[in-house]
């Protein structure tokens, strides 16, 4: 299947991390707005805690762009919770994921060709 | 956790209402899920997560609130409205869309954009420069710490009619005491022009003599060194800014440096700010005034013992009959005018009770600083302001029938725009835009020529004119040309764009490009524009004919004495010249010599110079009448040197002027003038009569004569009693020389200067001036008030002419066709010019009685500033409507006579 090419977000860059971090956790499939949080504040060890106010504030602003929308269906079995409200991404919120990590991965290179690191990191 | 849930509910109620329609609901079991979860790990963690969640939930309200009205005014999130196709323009974007369409009508139509343009920098330009100097006269504050909580203090004597008299050394010193003060100070009443021999010779400095409280009353400390202490009096100055930079060339060792003033050897101790002022003229008694009214220094004042008192500089005697005094007082916080005021006539009356012989009938009067300062400015000022905004007013009624005029040739454009999708607010604003694009570059404009203008102004403005010297453009200023530049913009577009906005999208399509028609309501506008711009050039010019009368009638006051071919000059003797007979021999060689230079034909001086000098009053002792002290009359103290009247002019009425035989070994005789002998002697020949010089000791002088009055401290105010006494018995130190000339005074001058370096080269002159220029600059404050209305008189003529004339083109070349019917059915030529005339006439005549009804009511609120006139001058108001209807008409006339001759072929033909 061609991917069909990304719709042009570069206007949106650089993200801020909310917003960011709240795209990487729903990469990995649906999710609903306490799990981001725990998603979130495990893999960045505590540093970013996404209390309802600040998560519910993002999540409004990505829904009303498009960025992601909220399931109709909901997840099979065992992961279902009747009260909760799944999110997933939509295919903009990918590529403006996709589009903040590669600026990223560009910085990082950069930085390591100009030897900034020690060692590779 | 049913308390936690419970506060974190509230919370989440005071999110906006949509967002918690939509996530209320999960916010709560978000926290309850993070509760849990955390009271799991530990009964602390789930009291620290509780908190953690409440702040984010406060915090995020505002939050929202801010973004949403960032969104609305600012930028949209980018975000939120990323998947918005074809967005909205922002309202920034909008505007900016109406400015670049409004430059390019303007470049279509250059002429009347540049013409717009330049009328509304005239008009914006003028209003900030006149603002600009009531500004920096009335609105901003002295240059003392805390200004507004310092008043003056002046003694009163009702029954001389004195609501503001200085104030004696005694009084002072009792009214320091009141305790609505926080401190109080004093100064001389008047400043002293006095000698500074510098390495280049004798030049004149203005000082005063102010006690040290007072710089510390005024709360200003000095530039560089320090304030006096009780060690400097006799000893150190304090000297002005400018002293320091012109005078001494910004000398940097300025501090300790001795400089030789009035024969004495000062040490300088301190240099003020370059803002600082002090005494402003009107803060010095009715016997203060000076020309030079900038004071380059202050020596201490220290207080004597009467019997010490020697009259030199610096010092005052410990007397309450002497009233020498300027008095400053700071209040105490909380304390009002008011309270001092009352405090204050306590002390007044309980001198007057202890010390009847001096107090008696002396009350005291309590005046805010600033209002004595600049009070006596505001009504002119006001007046100016008025006028001048009335004149921007008549600019704006102008050009809104100019852009008036333009929408209603722009119909078409207007009528596809509204087809297009404009609505009316659309309209409305981008004729709103425009009118302000044109009254904003005009703002610029004048702001370009504001330092000349203000330059120009000042320099007419005569340095009476009190704080002229601090005007100065500032941010106020820059605010109020904005400001006006923004509200001139409105008004000017606000008809033309709700005309434009009521467009007949039908009509306007059908209509043809060279014919413009307005509709009738546009014509109404049109007529009470007219009307509504002869009322306002009627106002404007009675006004400035009221003045003018004004001026022209205290022009003709007569002096009392004549005032041509005389030159004037004041001469400082220096010490040598303490003792009375070298004075005297000087005196008689001056005399000699001046009467013996060609083209002189009289030789005269005095003491105090009419309109060009202070005033020294003294108490008069009648013989044979008993009175208190407190009620002796007073009358101002002259002396005559040589043939002071004759030269002058002064008519003796009764009796004899001074001989060569009037000297020091001779009885004392005096000579008085009428007021005086009205005043003190009703009814009786003075001539013969004795009086005494404020006090009962010493001999009597018998009045030997009595002179015309003559105008002494302005032409308006009415002539004072004057007494006279012969320079003989003690010849001035610093008298004012009149010499009468057949030719031009001015000529003789280097021979006078001769004259006076043969007999001595220390004797210094100064002010050598010609006395009808003096008697020009003691109307030179009304004449500058003058200038400025009558010129703004003339433009609102000029600007009523413009305006008739654009109407009444507008409305011939509407007319046209029905003129061209008429004229091929067969009327006569001249019934459609006079049909034209009248038009404009009944247009012009209305708003000319409309300008007179209000004139009539306002002028009365310019009566301070008349002088034999009344408000309500038949003449004035007879003459100047008269004016504005000719002025009217003529206008008419150039259209109206064009309008007669339209030839109706071509006429019909190009409908």
């Amino acid at each position: 299947m061609t991917r069909r090419p990304d719709p042009d977000v570069s206007g949106l860059l650089p993200l801020t991390p909310v917003v960011f971090e709240i795209l990487l956790a729903l990469g990995s499939g649906e999710q609903h707005g306490y799990a981001i949080m725990q998603d979130v504040a495990e893999r960045t060890g505590g540093r970013i805690e996404l209390h309802a106010g600040t998560l519910y504030r993002a999540l409004s602003r990505l829904l009303d762009g498009g960025f992601i929308e909220e399931l109709d269906e909901r997840p099979a079995g065992a992961h279902d919770d009747q009260r909760r409200r799944y999110y997933r991404l939509t295919a903009l919120g990918a590529a403006a994921a996709r589009a903040e990590a590669e600026r990223l991965e560009a910085q990082l290179s950069i930085a390591r060709a100009r030897r900034l690191f020690r060692r590779n990191p | 956790m049913r308390a936690a849930l419970r506060v974190y509910r509230a919370i989440v109620r005071i999110q906006p209402r949509e967002f918690r329609r939509r996530f209320g609901a999960s916010m709560e079991q978000h926290f309850r899920d993070g509760y849990v979860d955390a009271a799991a790990k530990g009964r602390g963690r789930s009291a620290r997560f509780a908190a953690r969640a409440c702040i984010d939930a406060l915090l995020n309200a505002p939050a929202l609130r801010l973004a949403a009205m960032r969104d609305r005014l600012l930028w949209p999130d980018p975000i939120r409205s990323h998947h918005e196709k074809g967005k909205p323009d922002m309202w920034w974007q909008v505007l900016a869309n109406d400015a670049r369409y409004a430059f390019r009508t303007f470049r279509q139509n250059p002429v009347f954009a540049v013409m717009a343009v330049v009328a509304l920098a005239l008009g914006i330009g003028a209003n900030t420069a006149i603002f600009t100097l009531v500004d920096g006269v009335l609105l901003r504050p002295l240059p003392y710490a805390s200004p507004d909580r310092l008043v003056m203090i002046w003694s009163t004597n009702p029954r001389e009619h004195r609501d503001q008299d200085v104030v004696s050394p005694l009084d002072f010193l009792d009214f320091k005491r009141a305790s609505a003060f926080s401190s109080v100070g004093a100064a001389y009443s008047f400043v002293v022009g006095g000698i500074w021999t510098s390495g280049t010779g004798a030049e004149p400095i203005t000082l005063t003599a102010a006690t040290p409280a007072l710089f510390e009353t005024l709360g200003r400390q000095p530039a560089i060194g320090r304030l006096f202490t009780d060690g400097d009096f006799n000893k150190g100055v304090i000297i002005s800014y400018d002293f320091w930079q012109k005078r001494l060339g910004g000398d940097p060792a300025v501090l300790g440096r001795v400089l030789n003033i009035l024969y004495q050897p000062l040490t300088v101790v301190g240099v003020m700010p370059k803002d600082f002022i002090f005494p402003y003229r009107a803060m010095l008694g009715p016997s203060g005034f000076s020309r030079s009214l900038a004071v380059d220094a202050w020596v201490p004042l220290s207080f004597v013992d009467a019997n010490a008192f020697n009259r030199a500089t610096g010092t005052a005697p410990l007397l309450r009959g002497v009233r020498m005094l300027s008095v400053i007082a700071r209040l105490k916080n909380g304390v009002a005018p008011e309270q001092a005021r009352a405090e204050a006539q306590g002390i007044a009356r309980q001198l007057a009770d202890a010390q009847p012989d001096t107090n008696k009938g002396i009350g005291v009067a309590v005046v805010p600083l600033h209002e004595q300062a600049v009070g006596s400015a505001r009504p002119a000022l006001l007046l100016l302001l008025g006028g001048v905004g009335l004149v921007l007013l008549m600019a704006c009624v102008n050009l809104a029938n100019m852009l008036l005029a333009r929408s209603a040739s722009r119909q078409k454009e207007l009528a596809i725009r509204a087809a297009l999708g404009a609505g009316r607010g659309r309209l409305i604003s981008q004729t709103l835009v425009e009118s302000v694009l044109l009254a904003c570059m005009g703002g610029v404009l004048a702001l370009a020529f504001l330092r000349i203008s203000l330059q120009s102004i000042l320099a007419l403005a005569p340095p009476e004119l009190p704080r002229v010297s601090e005007v100065h453009a500032n941010g106020t200023v820059l605010l109020f040309t904005a400001a006006l530049s923004l509200l001139t913009g409105v008004v000017i577009g606000l008809l033309p764009a709700l005309a434009s906005s009521r467009t007949d999208v039908n009509s306007g399509l059908k209509q043809s490009t060279r014919s413009s028609t307005s509709g009738r309501g546009q014509r109404r506008v049109r007529s009470v524009l007219v009307i509504v711009e002869a009322a306002l050039a009627v106002v404007l010019t009675i006004g400035a004919g009221l003045l003018v009368r004004s001026f022209v009638s205290l022009l003709s006051v007569d002096p009392g004495f004549q005032a041509d071919r005389l030159l004037t000059m004041q001469l400082t003797l220096p010490p040598k010249y303490n003792a009375v007979e070298p004075r005297r021999a000087m005196y008689a060689d001056l005399k000699s010599r001046l009467e013996g230079l060609p083209g002189v034909t009289g030789v005269g001086g005095t003491t105090r110079l009419p309109l060009g000098s202070t005033n020294l009053t003294s108490k008069i002792v009648v013989e044979g009448r008993s009175l208190a002290q407190a009620q002796w009359p007073e009358a101002e103290f002259r002396r005559s040197v040589f043939d002071y009247f004759a030269t002058m002019g002064i008519p003796v009425r009764r009796g004899r002027a001074f001989t060569a035989q009037d000297g020091p070994n001779a009885p004392p005789v005096c000579v008085i003038n009428e007021a005086m002998a009205r005043q003190m002697f009703p009814g009786e020949d003075p001539v013969g009569k004795r009086i005494k010089f404020g006090t009962t000791d010493g001999p009597w002088s018998t009045i030997v004569g009595v002179i015309g009055d003559i105008r002494h401290s302005s032409l308006d105010a009415p002539p004072a009693p004057e007494v006279y006494v012969n320079y003989l018995s003690n010849p001035p130190s610093n008298p004012f020389i009149v010499v009468r000339t057949t030719g031009d005074p001015l000529a003789i001058v280097p021979a006078v200067r001769q004259q006076l370096a043969a007999i001595d080269k220390d004797i210094s002159s100064n002010d050598v001036r010609l006395m009808s220029a003096v008697l020009s600059n003691s109307v030179a404050e009304r004449r500058f008030i003058l200038l400025l209305a009558a010129s703004f008189g003339v433009l609102a003529l000029v600007m009523a002419a413009v305006g008739v004339y654009g109407v009444m083109t507008l409305v011939v070349a509407e007319r046209s066709t029905e003129m061209a019917i008429r004229l091929a059915l067969g009327a006569e030529p001249s019934h459609v010019l006079m049909q034209m005339l009248r038009y404009g006439l009944v247009l012009a005549g209305g708003g000319v009685l409309i300008g007179i009804a209000v004139s009539a009511a306002m002028t009365s609120s310019i009566r301070s500033l008349l002088f034999g006139v009344r408000p309500i001058d038949p003449m004035t108001f007879a003459i100047v409507p008269g004016i504005v209807v000719a002025v009217a008409l003529a206008a008419c006339a150039g259209p109206a006579w064009r309008s007669m001759r339209v030839d109706p072929v071509r006429a019909l033909r190009m409908e």
